[in-house]
């Protein structure tokens, strides 16, 4: 059990509230030890989620999550905080049915509201084919146990108002995959959340602490250089995003893994006026309004690979004709604020999460654009199976090996924008 | 938006371009295994720093280009035409 | 109400002859021309503006201008409109934003009593359990949101873009910018100046007598000067790679986007002022001294009638000056220059009624003025990649290291007298221009065949220092205040963060949500940054600010979406469809007909008389060379050597990982000339690809490829009576069956048009001809033949009718029966992979899945009750396990009209697809059904009869 300084409540809140006290640390400073059980790089979602599985389901406190800046400073903080599971495949599904049940407990089990706000999820065909690829995730969504169903034009109008379903767009709406259970969350929220979760079960967070190196005797994993001395460890767990390959790099493990910025903006806030996630493959854009009236969009990864985050003024022109493709009403609604943050794209779109040929070298990586809907199911998996030694058999398909045998998963059949 | 300096048609902007991804060298045909092959077709330097890459000027030339970029600043050191260097 | 407007002022910009009328919260109200909507309702005595975003605190004019956060109104259908800019226009309605049920009284503000209670991620600590109710807490704090509302029956916006090519881009009007603009000018350089004000000038329009001088001539030097093109109301929105520059220009509420690649950015942005951080330094009635001069010297309103001055700077005691010419009273004036001096806090219930300053002293008053320093808005530098450096003696962030072709200049680098800045723009503008030309005579150089380029002075110009006058550090007072206006973030709350590990600026920024609002951190930035360094102990140069992201200013979608739109491809024949009754269907860019009126009928018309089809969309490559059939051989898995002259081959692409990619047929028109056709879809990329290979792999070869698709227009003749009705309007070419056997092709004339191309094959399993005319003639070639066929029972027919008699048939469709993981094998067409072949794309893949078996295949699957047609995508599962596993799927399907019964495609693990076998298919609304798996992949005709008659 947890042992938090204190706990969350609106009864905590008012007595602090009532006492003007302060509020103790979410999470602790730690000096580094010079070695621990487990070594995790990156402290982002994933990272902690692992951390935190790593104590709360297995007992294992002795690790240390080193971030070489601030947490959940990554992708973690610059994803558009869609979650979902209706994908393509059954082991797909499988894996993010998972994670949406663990998203759906979190608050509670974190002590942490991390606002996960189920409004639905809605990926519009605008043409037979996509219809047609609609159908099938419904299908497979539905053989596994998922809310997942074709929904008609009118029935798009009805949850959200705001589309427009005439034939007067370039890309008429044929229907839609409805996803009732998908939404959005606080993505802050379920960083810091995990973090003072691990924190408190034990796990050691540092901040500023780069990785510079990583050991290797013979083919093992003995420990890991960083900014702030060398930690000795048997095991190291690559969790880090967009900067993998470089921390692969040092322990002599090539990915098949590019660096592509993913961009993502949002609008000032109005008052509210849609209600589910809007997803369309066709024009690469997906919107959702904010609890705070704000519409977040996102699109697909640029159109070459680069470690920048500065964004581009061309994918705001793209972004903006495609959400106004959809919803012309709001051609009078501003871009406040665009960004960009690095994912790893893999061939086959598929994540990579296991063992590497060298022994105690994990990696939890290649998470292109779906990063942060895995992290809590990720973090359990990764966990057990750092825990028992064993691959979990909802991540036995997402190996590193499969590259090696030409056997890709087959989300790859999924359209390039999948949100 | 990346300026590239064609060399048939001088500084044009990027999105005349399409970006193949970084250059690989395709193993031979005939003993190749699938270690290898595999690797040609999935595992990537993905350099963080100068990258030696492959664009195609689609809405210019239609030349292929080899192109040396910093994939951090994107600063891009040289562009050449591939067929200089595979004739 | 009382009129707040003064007598005329020197430099006012109002024009008392025109009286504009508009409307606020459903009452009438009057302005002149030339007032912003924050300056009429000032001068109608108008003093809050809107409520404030959690605790719904009333909220006046803080900086009357373009920043400031309290002025956010609606207005008509235009949410988000900055009152404080926004220039008044007839007839405009505008209301307060968000309010309810009244901007005077805002139920919700009962938030303001509970206030203590709301602290910093109070969210994340509550609303924890039970889940049940969590939902219910969403849609009740859903209706707290900010911000004004859309209207969905906005029309469409169409604003046009532009691209501008100027040598130096300046951002900033004010006199580093003009001077800065007139000096690169003079070097040779066209010049774009953007202003975000109305006019140009910067703090010179509302610096009073003293300054309508310099301003007067800067402004005569900039007209007099062709060379430089001035947008106001204008604001550079981002600055990125390769000093690519979004301009915005904005015309009322109406914006246009122009994108400039400037080949030498001068970032001349001036500073903005910030406020001070003490308890009711939101209250209306609280201004800073910029929002005073604003107000008093370019609208002639009176900005309250007795005043307390905390002056800092000789902003505040210009706005003394000021006050004191427009006649109001001057009660006090606190010099935080002098230790002694301490402006502690407003004191008022709903306005400002007096002010305490040190020792406990009040004194009554309903305005308080504030000059306490600057932000530096260093935005378009940070995009740039510079880090800005807090300066201890200036008390602001200045610029630190930028790329060659960003400079900085004026204020926000310095201070000075008005000279001194002119001096300093002076010279950066100077030095911008060498930079500049430098670059475009490097491109004209690059450019092949372009002008020889003049000649530049490599000399660059050192740039005077223009330091930045001292400061002292005045960020926050003695008592709590707002950082962060429009989130309504107090100092306390980011001390709160703090401590409570969020120690990091960007941590406790995304806990507070402090500068994350609409003004971006643009006025209290620093001050959240000083806040948040006292708190956790440390500097504010350590500390740091957070990372500036674009847009500087904020953008309407219309504008940023402009009016681009995809391009859509009609046939030659399009007209005759439309006017014939055809129901459209968007296939990729092509907008086709999907049938005449009954697909059906369209199948069995075919399959028994003749039928045409406008096969336009096919991509079409045309190949000359010597070596064609080598890259046929390289490209296809197929063997093409043996390709004679007037032979056509089928074949299938697959990229190098053995995945389909594309199929088609190409025929041997002439020794060295070849004719090829790619899939709808496939017909760009295909191109490419060939030109990749013979680019990167074969240079040497003799081969030339040209895109033909939209040069030909494309028809299919296909029935039993095709031939006849072909032998009636070709010449030039023999149709029978012994001399134009199946997968032959010929060039010939067609009703007249000569080379056209004929190709014998059969798609839909009939026998049928392609016929490819010149396009311009492909409406007289499909009038020719349906005329002349009149008697032989010819009707047109669509994409459907076309999609039912491929399938009859069994042939598949690249991205519908195969995926983006399907190779060669599973697709079935394992008899066209030629592995004896030394090489071709993606062969070792293909002769490794040869060797261990496709683990998936294409199957030809026939539902035992031929009346049900299980959709596209229904899942085939293993019935035989407890839970329901997928082992495949239906990839196409159909009700045959020649059958009388339905088919179907499906994908299936191979050990399940053996022909004979019986499988259970999954229908959508949750029934099983079974199907049985074929031999083949034909439904129809397999002996192909019909096919080579």
């Amino acid at each position: 059990m947890a042992r938090y300084p204190s706990r969350y409540s609106a009864l905590s809140l008012l007595r602090k509230g009532a006492t003007r006290s302060n509020w103790p640390r979410a999470w602790r400073h730690h000096e580094l030890k010079s070695s621990y059980d487990v070594v995790i790089i990156g402290g982002g979602l994933h990272g902690l989620a692992t951390a935190y599985y790593l104590a709360r389901n297995h007992g294992i406190t002795n690790v240390a999550v080193l971030e070489k800046a601030y947490i959940g400073g990554g992708g973690s903080g610059r994803n558009t905080a869609i979650v979902r599971s209706n994908y393509l495949t059954p082991e797909g599904s499988a894996f993010y049915d998972r994670s949406v049940q663990l998203y759906e407990g979190l608050t509670e089990d974190l002590n942490f509201n991390i606002m996960f706000e189920q409004r639905g999820h809605m990926t519009l065909a605008h043409n037979d084919a996509s219809l047609r690829t609609m159908r099938w995730r419904a299908e497979v969504n539905k053989l596994g146990g998922i809310d997942s169903k074709v929904i008609s034009p009118a029935e798009v109008k009805e949850l959200a108002p705001a589309i427009d379903i005439s034939d007067r767009p370039r890309y008429p709406i044929h229907g839609a995959l409805w996803h009732p259970p998908g939404g959005i969350v606080r993505h802050d929220a379920v960083v810091w959340g995990y973090a003072r979760g691990a924190d408190a079960r034990g796990a050691h967070i540092h901040q500023g602490t780069e990785v510079t190196g990583i050991d290797v005797a013979g083919d093992r994993v003995i420990g890991v250089q960083t900014s702030h001395g060398p930690v000795a460890t048997p095991i190291v767990i690559n969790c880090t995003a967009g900067w993998s390959t470089l921390i692969a790099d040092m322990a002599g493990v090539q990915l098949p893994i590019t660096t592509r910025p993913l961009q993502a903006a949002v609008t000032e806030p109005v008052q509210p006026f849609l209600d589910p996630v809007i997803v369309s493959g066709t024009l690469h854009v997906y919107v959702s309004q904010t609890a705070r009236g704000e519409l977040v969009f996102g699109a697909s990864v640029d159109p070459y690979s680069s470690y920048s985050s500065r964004g581009s003024l061309g994918f705001t022109e793209g972004l903006a004709g495609h959400v106004l493709e959809l919803m012309p009403g709001i051609s009078k609604m501003r871009l406040l604020r665009q960004w960009a943050g690095l994912c790893d794209m893999t061939p086959d779109f598929g994540p990579i999460i296991g063992p590497t040929p060298v022994d105690g070298f994990y990696v939890d990586v290649g998470w292109g654009t779906y990063g942060f809907k895995a992290g809590p199911v990720a973090g359990e998996q990764v966990a057990a199976m750092v825990a028992t030694g064993a691959i979990p058999e909802l991540i036995a398909s997402f190996g590193l090996e499969r590259f090696e045998e030409g056997a890709l998963t087959a989300e790859k059949g999924a359209a390039a924008v999948g949100h | 938006m990346l300026v590239i300096v064609c060399p048939h048609c001088g500084p044009r902007n990027s999105n005349e371009f399409s970006f193949l991804g970084e250059r690989s060298s395709r193993p031979a045909v005939a003993t190749t295994t699938p270690d290898e092959w595999r690797r040609y077709l999935y595992t990537k330097d993905n350099a963080a720093g100068s990258q030696l890459e492959r664009w195609f000027h689609v809405s210019g030339c239609r030349r292929f280009l080899d192109v040396e970029r910093d994939t951090v600043t994107n600063e891009i050191r040289s562009v050449r035409d591939v067929a200089e260097d595979a004739r | 109400m009382t009129s707040h407007r003064l007598p005329v002022q020197p430099g006012e910009l109002i024009d008392r002859d025109d009286l504009v009328d508009f409307r606020w919260n459903g009452v009438e109200h009057g302005g002149f021309a030339g007032d912003t909507i924050a300056s009429a309702l000032a001068a109608g005595g108008v003093e809050v503006f809107s409520r404030s975003f959690k605790y719904r605190r009333p909220r006046g004019i803080l900086t009357a201008d373009f920043h400031d956060p309290n002025l956010f109104v609606q207005v008509g259908d235009e949410p988000n409109v900055r009152a404080g800019h926004r220039r008044l226009a007839p007839g405009m309605n505008v209301t307060a934003q968000g309010t309810w049920p009244s901007l005077e009284f805002d139920a919700r503000a009962a938030n303001r009593i509970v206030g203590r209670f709301l602290s910093p991620g109070f969210y994340y600590k509550t609303f924890i359990s039970p889940a049940s109710l969590r939902s219910t807490y969403q849609r009740i704090l859903r209706r707290f949101g900010a911000g004004g509302k859309i209207d969905p029956a906005t029309p469409p916006a169409h604003a046009g873009k532009r691209f501008a090519h100027p040598d130096v881009l300046v951002a900033g009007g004010g006199p580093a910018g003009m001077a800065a603009a007139l000096a690169a000018s003079h070097r040779g350089a066209r010049v774009m100046l953007v202003e975000e004000n109305h006019r140009l000038g910067g703090h010179l329009l509302y610096g009073g007598p003293d300054a309508a001088p310099p301003l007067a001539e800067l402004c005569a030097q900039i007209e007099a000067d062709d060379a430089i093109e001035v947008l106001t109301d204008s604001v550079v929105s981002g600055r990125y790679d390769h000093n690519w520059v979004g301009v915005v220009e904005r015309h009322g509420g109406e914006e246009h986007l122009v994108k400039a690649r400037a080949k030498c950015l001068v970032v001349a942005a001036g500073k903005i002022e910030r406020p001070f951080v003490f308890a009711g330094n939101d209250l209306p009635g609280v201004m800073l001294s910029g929002a005073v001069s604003r107000l008093i010297n370019l609208y002639s309103v009176a900005p309250g009638t007795r005043v307390v001055v905390a002056t800092a700077n000789e902003s505040g005691d210009a706005a003394i000056a000021d006050l004191e010419r427009a006649g109001v009273e001057v009660a006090e004036v606190a010099d935080l220059r002098r230790s002694s001096s301490q402006l502690v806090r407003a004191i008022g219930k709903g306005k400002l009624e007096a002010v305490e300053l040190s020792g406990g002293r009040k004194v009554e008053a309903d305005l308080l003025v504030t000059a306490v320093g600057w932000t530096t808005p260093t935005s378009l530098l940070n995009m740039a990649g510079d880090r800005p450096v807090y300066d201890p003696a200036a008390a602001r962030f200045l610029p630190g290291d930028l790329p060659q072709d960003v400079l900085a200049a004026g204020g926000i680098v310095g201070d000075g007298p008005v000279e001194s800045i002119v001096e300093h723009g002076r010279f950066v503008g100077f030095e911008a221009g060498r930079r500049a030309l430098t670059t475009r005579a490097a491109w004209q150089r690059l450019t092949p065949r372009a002008e020889p380029s003049d000649e530049v002075a490599a000399e660059s110009t050192d740039i005077p220092e223009l330091p930045a006058a001292g400061h002292p550090e005045l960020f926050a007072g003695p008592t709590d205040g707002f950082v962060d206006f429009s989130e309504d973030v107090k100092g306390s709350d980011v001390a709160m963060a703090v401590a409570e590990g969020y120690d990091s600026m960007e941590l406790a920024k995304r806990y507070t949500t402090a500068t994350m609002g609409p003004i971006q951190g643009k006025l209290g930035g620093v001050n959240a940054v000083a806040v948040h360094a006292a708190a956790a102990a440390a500097t504010i140069e350590a500390t740091g600010t957070t990372s500036w992201r674009p847009p500087y200013a904020p953008i309407t979608l219309g504008a940023l979406a402009g009016v681009d739109e995809d391009p859509v491809r009609y046939s030659p024949m399009h007209d005759w469809h439309v006017a014939n009754g055809a129901t459209p269907i968007v296939a990729g860019q092509w907008i086709r007909p999907d049938h005449y009126g009954d697909p059906s009928r369209e199948v069995l018309n075919t399959r028994s008389n003749v039928g045409i089809i406008d096969a336009s969309p096919l991509g079409k490559i045309d190949l000359r060379g010597r070596d064609v059939t080598k890259l046929l051989d390289f490209v296809y898995t197929n063997r093409w050597e043996s390709l004679r002259v007037g032979a056509v081959r089928y074949g299938v692409m697959c990229a190098e990982d053995g995945v389909v990619f594309d199929d088609g047929v190409t025929a041997r028109l002439e020794a060295d000339r070849y004719y090829m056709t790619t899939t709808s879809g496939g017909a760009g990329r295909v191109w490419n690809w060939l030109d990749e290979w013979l680019q990167t792999s074969f240079p040497t070869w003799d081969v030339r490829t040209t895109a033909v698709t939209d040069g030909y227009a494309a028809m299919n003749v296909a029935g039993p009576r095709s031939r006849e009705l072909l032998e009636r309007v070709a010449s030039e070419v023999d149709l029978s069956a012994e001399s134009f056997a199946y997968m032959n092709g010929r060039v010939a004339t067609v009703a007249g048009v000569t080379d056209c191309i004929i190709l014998r094959i059969g798609f839909t399993g009939e026998l049928s001809y392609e016929v490819h005319v010149p396009a311009g003639y492909g409406l007289h070639v499909w009038q020719s033949l349906l005329d002349a066929g009149s008697d032989l029972g010819i009707a047109p027919f669509g994409l459907e009718a076309q999609r039912i008699m491929r399938l009859e048939k069994g042939h598949f469709l690249v991205g519908q029966d195969t995926d983006g993981l399907t190779k060669a094998h599973t697709a079935g067409v394992g008899g066209l992979i030629k592995v004896d072949k030394a090489d071709f794309s993606g062969k070792p893949e293909l002769l490794w899945e040869g060797e261990s078996g496709a683990p998936r295949r294409l199957v030809a699957l026939q539902p035992v009750d031929g009346s049900v047609v299980p959709p596209e995508a229904s899942q085939i599962v293993d019935s035989a396990t407890e839970v329901s596993r997928t082992i495949g799927r239906v990839t196409s399907s159909r009700m045959s009209p020649t059958l009388g019964r339905s088919i179907c495609l499906a994908i299936v693990d191979t050990p399940y697809g053996e022909g004979g076998a019986t499988l259970t298919v999954r229908l959508p609304e949750g029934r099983d059904i079974a199907a049985t798996v074929l031999d083949h992949h034909v439904h129809l005709d397999p002996e192909g009869e019909r096919l080579r008659g």
